[in-house]
C-alpha cells in the first residue's frame, strides 16, 4: 500500500504569497467554503484587506460567518480587515430587473411593466445578472478599491466552470454581433460591458492576478473531478493552480478505518500525473467541526488530529433501512425518482444504486442526470441500464439546428444567418438544457426514471426556470412548444409521478441545507417523498477512535431528521458508496 | 435617411430565441428588418425588457400606451409617424411605407394586411 503523506504544518503557498484573486473550486462537500474562510482569516490576520465572495447559489457562507450576507460587502466583526458578500443569483436578478423596470413604473402601463418583469425572470436573466456582478468584482468598478485580495468560494465544479467560461463566451458573442441588436440589448449600449468582459478574460488567465485552488477529498471520484477541472481551466488559459487534499485520515485502528485510509492512499497514489505535479497542500481529517470563523486560522496547519481521549459510547438511533427504501420505491413502477441535496452527499451513487436495485426487480429503469459534472454512468455497475445525461454543448447544437429547421424554414440564407447569430448567444444553452430536462422527465411515462440532480442551488434555479417558462406558456400560444415542456411542471408537482428524495449526510451543514431545500421545493409546489441520511458512520459500528468520535456527532443530526414528519431512511457508511 | 422604429412587445430577446419556443413570425420579421437595412433604411428596434427608456421618451408610443395599453405592441413608426399596431407587418407593407419599390419576396407570406393605421382591426 502506498505511504500516506504527512499533513501540512506550514501555511500553503497561496496564503504565504497571495494573488489578488483566489478561487476555491471542487466537487460538492470537499470543504471549499472551509478552505476559503481559513484562507480569508489568515490573510486578514496578516494585515491584508480581504473580500470573501460566494458564487454558490446554495451558499452556506452566512452560517459559517454567522452574518447575513447580501449583494453588498459586509464587514466581519470577528476578523478585522475581512468583509464578505454573497452573489445570490436570484437577488442579483431582482436587482438587475429593478434597474430596468423601476424607472418605467408609473410611466408605462402596469400590465406592460408586469410583462417586462416576467421577461426578465427567465434563466438567462438570472445567469447574466449574477455573471455581471461577478465580472464587476473581478475586473470592474464594483471591486472595492481598498481590497487587496478577493477570495471566491464557488459552486460545485460544473457550474463554476460555466461561470469561468462566460467572460470569453459573452466577449465572443458581442464581438461577432453584426446587427447591432443583441440579446442583452442594443450593442451600442454595451460598450462598457464588452470592455468589462474582455478585462475579466484577461484577469482570469493572468498568472500574477488569479490563482485557482482545486479542493479535493482524498477519494478517487473527487480527484478525477479536480483533474477534469484542471484540464478545462487549461483550455481557458488558466494555469496558476494549487491542489488541496482535504480530510486525510493518516492511520486506521479498525477495519472500517483501515479501509478508509487504504482507499485514500490508493486514490492519492493514482491521481493523474498533471494533477500530482501541481503544488499541493494536505489537510488532516478533523473529528470536530471548527467552531467560529476565527478558529479556522489553524485549519491548514493543524498536524495533530483532535481525538477525544474518551470516545463517546455510541448507539445510533435507527437501523439501516436500504431494503425498506427499495420496497417503497418499487411500489410505483413508473414516473420519476429524483435525488436532491447539497453537493457531496452522495446523490449520484444513490441514484445509481437505486436504479440497479429496481432493475433487479424487473422494473424498466432509466438512470438520468441533470448535473453537468455527473459521473452517473461510471457509478452504475449494471451496464444494461440506460443512462441519460444532458450534454450541454450537444443539446445546444441540436436545439440550434431544430430552430433553424422550424422557425428558420421560411427564411432566405441571410435571414437564416441572422437567426443563427441570435442562437449563438450564450443564453441559448440555458434553454437547450431546460428542454433536455423536460425530455428526461417525459421518459417517466413508460419507465421509472431515477434522476440524479445537480447540487441544490442549480437544481432550484432549474425549477425556477420551469416555473417562469410555465407562466410564459400561459401567456402565449403553445403551438410549436413540445408536449414534454407543457407537461413538465404539472408532472414535477404530481406526487404520484415524481418522488423527490432529499439526500443528506448526518452533519450540520447538509441537514440545514436539506431543510432549506424542502422549503424551497414547497414554494415550487413540490413535496419530497422521503429523506435519506447517507453515509451514517455509526451504522458501521466502527471502533476506530476518530471515526467513533465523528459517529457520536452524527447522533443529533440523525434525530433531527427522524423527528420530521414523513419518511426517513438511513444508509450506513460504505467506502464504495462515497460519491 | 428614412427611419423605421419598432417598439416590440416585452421579449427576452428580439428573435424570440430565448423563449420556450421560437416564434417563426419573429424570425421572419428580423430578416425583413435586415433586408430594409440593406436597402439603406435606418432600423431601430426597442424591446421594453431591455431599454424601457426608449418607450418613456417617445410621445407616439406613450400615446399608444395610454390609449390601448400593452396590447398595442408591437408599434411600428416610420419617420415619426405611427404606421401599425398589434402585429408584425409583412416586408411588402413596410417597403410600401418606406417608398421602396422591389419588395417581391416569394418566401414572405403576406400577413395581417388589413392591420394598418386604418383601424379596421
Amino acid at each position: 500500500m502506498p505511504a500516506v503523506e504527512p499533513p501540512a504544518v506550514a501555511d500553503p503557498a497561496f496564503v504565504a504569497s497571495p494573488h489578488p484573486n483566489i478561487f476555491f473550486t471542487g466537487k460538492g462537500g470537499v470543504g471549499k467554503t472551509t478552505c476559503a474562510c481559513a484562507t480569508a482569516v489568515l490573510l486578514a490576520r496578516a494585515g491584508r484587506k480581504v473580500l470573501l465572495v460566494s458564487t454558490d447559489p446554495a451558499s452556506n457562507l452566512d452560517q459559517v460567518l454567522g452574518v447575513s450576507l447580501g449583494l453588498e460587502p459586509v464587514a466581519i466583526a470577528d476578523v478585522p480587515g475581512l468583509s464578505a458578500m454573497n452573489l445570490d443569483p436570484e437577488r442579483a436578478a431582482a436587482q438587475y430587473r429593478e434597474r430596468i423596470v423601476g424607472p418605467a413604473r408609473g410611466v408605462l402601463p402596469e400590465s406592460l411593466v408586469r410583462s417586462m418583469e416576467e421577461q426578465l425572470s427567465g434563466a438567462c436573466t438570472v445567469e447574466i445578472a449574477a455573471f455581471d456582478l461577478f465580472a464587476g468584482i473581478l475586473a470592474g468598478e464594483t471591486r472595492p478599491a481598498d481590497v487587496e485580495t478577493v477570495i471566491f468560494d464557488t459552486a460545485p465544479t460544473g457550474h463554476t466552470l460555466r461561470l469561468l467560461k462566460l467572460p470569453a463566451a459573452w466577449s465572443d458573442y458581442l464581438e461577432n454581433n453584426t446587427t447591432g441588436n443583441t440579446c442583452l440589448g442594443p450593442l451600442q449600449g454595451l460598450k462598457e460591458k464588452q470592455q468589462l468582459y474582455a478585462e475579466a478574460v484577461r484577469v482570469l488567465a493572468h498568472p500574477d492576478l488569479s490563482e485557482v485552488i482545486l479542493v479535493s477529498r482524498p477519494q478517487a471520484a473527487s480527484l478525477r473531478e479536480a483533474e477534469r477541472t484542471r484540464r478545462e481551466l487549461a483550455d481557458l488559459g488558466i494555469s496558476r493552480l494549487h491542489l488541496v487534499v482535504n480530510g486525510l485520515l493518516p492511520h486506521g485502528a479498525d477495519p472500517v478505518a483501515v479501509s478508509w485510509t487504504g482507499r485514500a492512499a490508493e486514490a492519492i497514489a493514482n491521481m493523474a500525473p498533471q494533477l500530482a505535479s501541481l503544488p499541493r497542500t494536505t489537510v488532516a481529517l478533523n473529528a470536530s467541526a471548527f467552531q467560529g470563523i476565527a478558529a479556522l486560522a489553524g485549519f491548514f496547519s493543524s498536524p495533530v488530529i483532535a481525538v477525544p481521549s474518551d470516545p463517546i459510547p455510541y448507539n445510533p438511533p435507527l437501523a439501516a433501512s436500504w431494503d425498506k427504501l427499495v420496497d417503497d420505491l418499487a411500489s410505483i413502477p413508473c414516473g420519476m425518482i429524483m435525488t436532491m441535496g447539497k453537493g457531496g452527499v452522495g446523490k449520484t451513487i444513490l441514484a445509481a444504486k437505486i436504479a440497479e436495485a429496481l432493475a433487479s426487480r424487473g422494473i424498466p429503469v432509466v438512470l438520468a442526470t441533470t448535473d453537468p459534472a455527473s459521473h452517473a454512468a461510471e457509478a452504475c455497475a449494471n451496464r444494461s441500464i440506460e443512462v441519460v445525461s444532458i450534454d450541454a454543448a450537444a443539446e445546444t447544437a441540436a436545439y440550434r439546428e431544430e430552430v433553424l429547421a422550424s422557425a428558420g424554414a421560411g427564411l432566405d440564407p441571410e435571414g437564416r444567418a441572422l437567426l443563427d447569430e441570435d442562437l449563438r448567444s450564450p443564453c441559448t444553452e440555458e434553454i437547450a438544457v431546460f428542454r433536455a430536462f423536460a425530455r428526461i422527465v417525459q421518459r417517466g411515462v413508460g419507465a421509472l426514471v431515477v434522476c440524479d440532480t445537480a447540487p441544490t442551488g442549480h437544481t432550484l434555479l432549474l425549477l425556477d426556470a420551469t416555473q417562469a417558462y410555465h407562466r410564459e406558456l400561459g401567456r402565449q400560444t403553445t403551438t410549436g412548444v413540445p408536449e414534454c415542456v407543457l407537461q413538465l411542471l404539472p408532472r414535477l408537482r404530481d406526487p404520484a409521478f415524481n418522488r423527490v428524495l432529499i439526500v443528506t449526510l448526518p452533519e450540520a451543514t447538509p441537514v440545514q441545507e436539506a431543510g432549506a431545500l424542502e422549503q424551497d421545493l414547497a414554494r415550487a409546489g413540490i413535496r419530497p417523498h422521503a429523506w435519506i441520511i447517507n453515509q451514517a458512520l455509526g451504522l458501521t459500528r466502527t471502533l476506530d477512535p476518530l471515526l467513533r468520535a465523528k459517529a457520536g456527532q452524527e447522533d443529533r443530526w440523525l434525530r433531527d431528521v427522524l423527528v420530521r414528519p414523513g419518511r426517513a431512511y438511513a444508509i450506513p457508511w460504505r467506502e464504495d458508496y462515497l460519491y | 435617411m428614412k427611419t423605421i422604429t419598432v417598439f416590440d412587445k416585452p421579449m427576452c430577446c428580439s428573435s424570440g430565441a430565448c423563449g420556450p419556443s421560437v416564434d417563426p413570425v419573429l424570425a421572419i420579421f428580423a430578416d425583413d428588418l435586415r433586408w430594409l437595412a440593406a436597402q439603406g433604411i435606418q432600423v431601430k428596434r426597442h424591446n421594453p425588457a431591455q431599454d424601457a427608456s426608449a418607450f418613456m421618451c417617445d410621445a407616439i408610443i406613450l400615446a399608444a400606451m395610454k390609449e390601448v395599453g400593452e396590447a398595442a405592441l408591437p408599434v411600428i413608426v416610420v419617420d415619426g409617424q405611427e404606421r401599425s399596431r398589434q402585429s408584425y407587418p409583412a416586408r411588402a407593407e413596410m417597403a410600401a411605407w418606406l417608398g421602396l419599390t422591389d419588395a417581391s419576396d416569394p418566401l414572405t407570406p403576406p400577413k395581417s394586411a388589413c392591420c394598418g393605421t386604418s383601424g379596421c382591426c
